[in-house]
């Protein structure tokens, strides 16, 4: 398990953490979310030993981490970068022998990688000769050539095409399964809220939920359904005790229910109002969480 | 992994890609030809060589005459080589062979193909005259070694009054080690600079320091490209020096010798000092385009520091090349011009590498500072005050 505990930062007079703290569990794969400037960034590059945290730590199996240990882990900022001079070969290889790999060692995994990843006839390319997608792989291929432990990916999926995001989630959960910690951080919610086992939402330097998707959607405090309605008139809610229209789209009604109302009112109500085309429990999306924890 | 281990990663990577590059590998092979033209012309143009000729001979006399000039040709700028004919016929047709420049036949005729060459001319009849006037001696009752005695009394002792050595010759080396620094500091230098800021515009710098310390990266920067830079000027000195010593512009000596280990010392502490200095100058911006305008004070500085070298060859000993070659940011090119001049003595020279390393030692730490605060900062240039007030 990575944690990071209380973790606090700031740039001059800016705050960019306030005492965020969470966890990313070896084997599984969690998402970071949260709005622009909010601190996901500076987490990671703390989590990597990039940066200095003013206060707080990083543990990685319990331990506080050390230089040689955060060596291990595999980072892919969010600004892509690799040297666009170098040959895709003997970028990844010089790479993998920064993070620790014996010469032969780091040659067998950049081989490995560049089959992996499809870019067996590009190997002996310059970086810059490639195309965006394909310099995307081997930024991937960089950030894993040294099987890393811990996997720490700044907006992995941001410029890839539906099949290159195809690739990345399934290389995440190959690691995952094998045993690493993964996290990576995104703005496409419904791609993590498919992803991820878990997710941690942060806002202005500090996590406001966290814990297993599933988890989250269901602990809303206040239920809601989703009632189709073929020939009602508009007032028919008004009636239902508890009952509140949170939104719709056409025939639907979102309603909520409020105080522990009971929705076989709200049935019998709707059935009385027209014919009831479905009715079932609306659960939040993870974009409707997300709108609700962060409250802008 | 250690910082040691990645610090010679990284110098490796720097060395080796960059003698991939096929710029690189130009440049190299440009320098070494002008380096060869000037070293190849400065014997031919300068006269400074002896010229050599072939002189062949018919019969005893004409040999002993043959062997006198040799020995005297030194003395008018000339090398002899001497063959010996059997006969008349073949030492005649060696000659309208161009096999030899001159043959000395047996009846004292000095036989050429056309117009002799002054020095070859006086060489010979300076052995003629040595020969026949031995003869005439010997005649006169002299020993053999009462002859040789006589005609060959030692030479008049030459003082000059002004130098030592050849001037014109050290002014060469001189002048050859002080463009050689110069070049090698401002674009090593350079490519420091724009090394750290090539990191940094393709954000690979990111990458790296998830796995290696700031000050590992920075000096294994600085140690790749600077190892590159002294075999370059090593093999640019051992090539050059190579051929001017073929093309007689220059002789070997201590003196030449201890000029080329001079520039090898000056410029590993010159290098030492702009280096880290370039380093700065690149992590404070984020494009290529601004290295240029970031770096101007260390050019200018090295400019200046090159310009110092033409008063210190003209006059070495001036109080403006002392303070020059003692101050660190000129020292790197005008104390070597200075020693190749040999108008520099062991303590100066002593005091003058002493505050070179003293001012290395001050500024790597600053510059390692200054690295590790800035290289993470992008967009607009950084202030050099905010990036050593920062927080890393």
């Amino acid at each position: 398990m990575l944690e990071l505990d209380d973790l606090a930062r700031r740039y001059g007079d800016t705050v960019a953490l306030d005492g965020l703290s969470m966890a990313i569990p070896a084997g599984e794969v969690v998402g970071f979310v949260g709005p622009n400037g909010a601190g996901k960034t500076t987490a990671m590059r703390i989590a990597l030993g990039v940066l200095e945290p003013d206060r707080g730590e990083v543990r990685w199996r319990d331990q506080p981490v050390t230089r040689d240990v955060q060596r291990g882990f595999g980072y892919m900022p969010e600004e892509r970068g690799l040297y666009p001079k170098m040959r895709v070969d003997r970028h990844l290889r010089y790479l993998a022998a920064l993070h620790g790999r014996p010469p032969a060692d780091a040659k067998r995994a950049a081989g490995r990688w560049i089959e992996r990843l499809g870019l067996g006839e590009r190997s002996e390319q310059r970086v810059e000769e490639l195309s965006l997608g394909n310099q995307q792989r081997v930024q991937l291929a960089a950030a894993l050539a040294h099987d890393p432990e811990v996997l720490i990916l700044d907006e992995p999926f941001s410029g890839l095409d539906p099949i290159g995001a195809e690739v990345m989630s399934e290389v995440l959960f190959e690691r995952a399964k094998a045993g690493a910690a993964v996290v990576f951080s995104s703005h496409q919610l419904e791609l993590v809220e498919r992803i991820c086992e878990r997710v941690s939402i942060v806002d202005d330097g500090r996590i406001v939920a966290s814990g297993r998707v599933e988890e989250l959607r269901t602990a809303r405090s206040e239920p809601r359904l989703r009632v189709e309605l073929e020939g009602a008139s508009d007032g028919w809610l008004d009636g239902v005790p508890g009952a509140r229209r949170a939104g719709g789209d056409g025939r639907a009604v979102l309603v909520e229910l409020h105080g522990g109302a009971d929705d076989q009112q709200l049935l019998d109500a709707a059935r009385r109002a027209g014919r009831v085309v479905s009715f079932a429990p609306a659960r939040p999306t993870l974009a409707e969480l997300f709108r609700e924890v962060v409250g802008r | 992994m250690t910082d040691r281990r990645a610090t010679l990663l990284v110098a490796r990577r720097e060395a080796s890609e960059r003698l991939r590059q096929r710029s690189f590998q130009i440049s190299t092979g440009v320098t070494l030809l002008i380096v060869a033209a000037v070293a190849v012309l400065g014997g031919v143009l300068g006269g400074g060589g002896p010229d050599r000729y072939q002189v062949g001979a018919h019969g005893a006399e004409a040999a002993a005459i043959a062997a006198a000039a040799q020995a005297a040709a030194p003395a008018f700028d000339a090398r002899l080589e001497v063959r010996r004919y059997r006969d008349e016929a073949s030492a005649r047709a060696a000659v309208r062979d161009e096999e030899v420049d001159a043959v000395v036949l047996a009846s004292g005729t000095v036989l050429m193909l056309d117009e002799p060459p002054t020095e070859l001319e006086r060489a010979l009849q300076a052995g003629g005259r040595q020969v026949r006037a031995g003869r005439a001696l010997r005649s006169e009752g002299l020993s053999a070694p009462e002859a040789r005695r006589a005609l060959d009394p030692p030479p008049l002792p030459v003082r000059a009054l002004d130098s030592e050595g050849d001037e014109d010759e050290r002014r060469g080396v001189a002048y050859t080690a002080s463009l050689l620094l110069y070049l090698q500091l401002i674009v090593y230098g350079l490519w420091v600079a724009t090394g750290v800021v090539e990191e940094k515009s393709s954000r690979v710098v990111e990458v790296l320091l998830a796995t290696v310390r700031p000050r590992a990266l920075l000096a294994g920067k600085v140690l790749g490209i600077g190892l590159l830079g002294l075999g370059q000027l090593l093999l640019i000195g051992v090539v050059g020096l190579g051929l001017a010593l073929a093309s007689g512009a220059i002789e070997l000596d201590g003196t030449t010798l201890g000029t080329l280990a001079v520039v090898l010392v000056w410029f590993l502490f010159g290098y030492a000092l702009y280096a880290s200095l370039y380093a700065t100058g690149g992590v404070l911006v984020s494009r290529q385009e601004d290295v240029q305008s970031s770096t101007t004070p260390l050019t200018v500085m090295l400019v200046v520091a090159y310009l110092l070298a033409f008063p210190t060859l003209d006059d070495p000993a001036s109080g403006l090349a002392r303070i020059a070659s003692l101050v660190p940011f000129t020292a790197p090119i005008v104390m070597p011009t200075r020693l190749a001049l040999g108008e520099a003595s062991v303590p100066e020279a002593a005091l003058s590498l002493a505050l070179l390393a003293a001012s290395v030692a001050l500024i790597v730490p600053f510059a390692a500072r200054i690295y590790d605060r800035a290289v993470l900062r992008m967009g607009k240039p950084v202030k050099l005050r905010e990036a050593w007030r920062a927080a890393r």
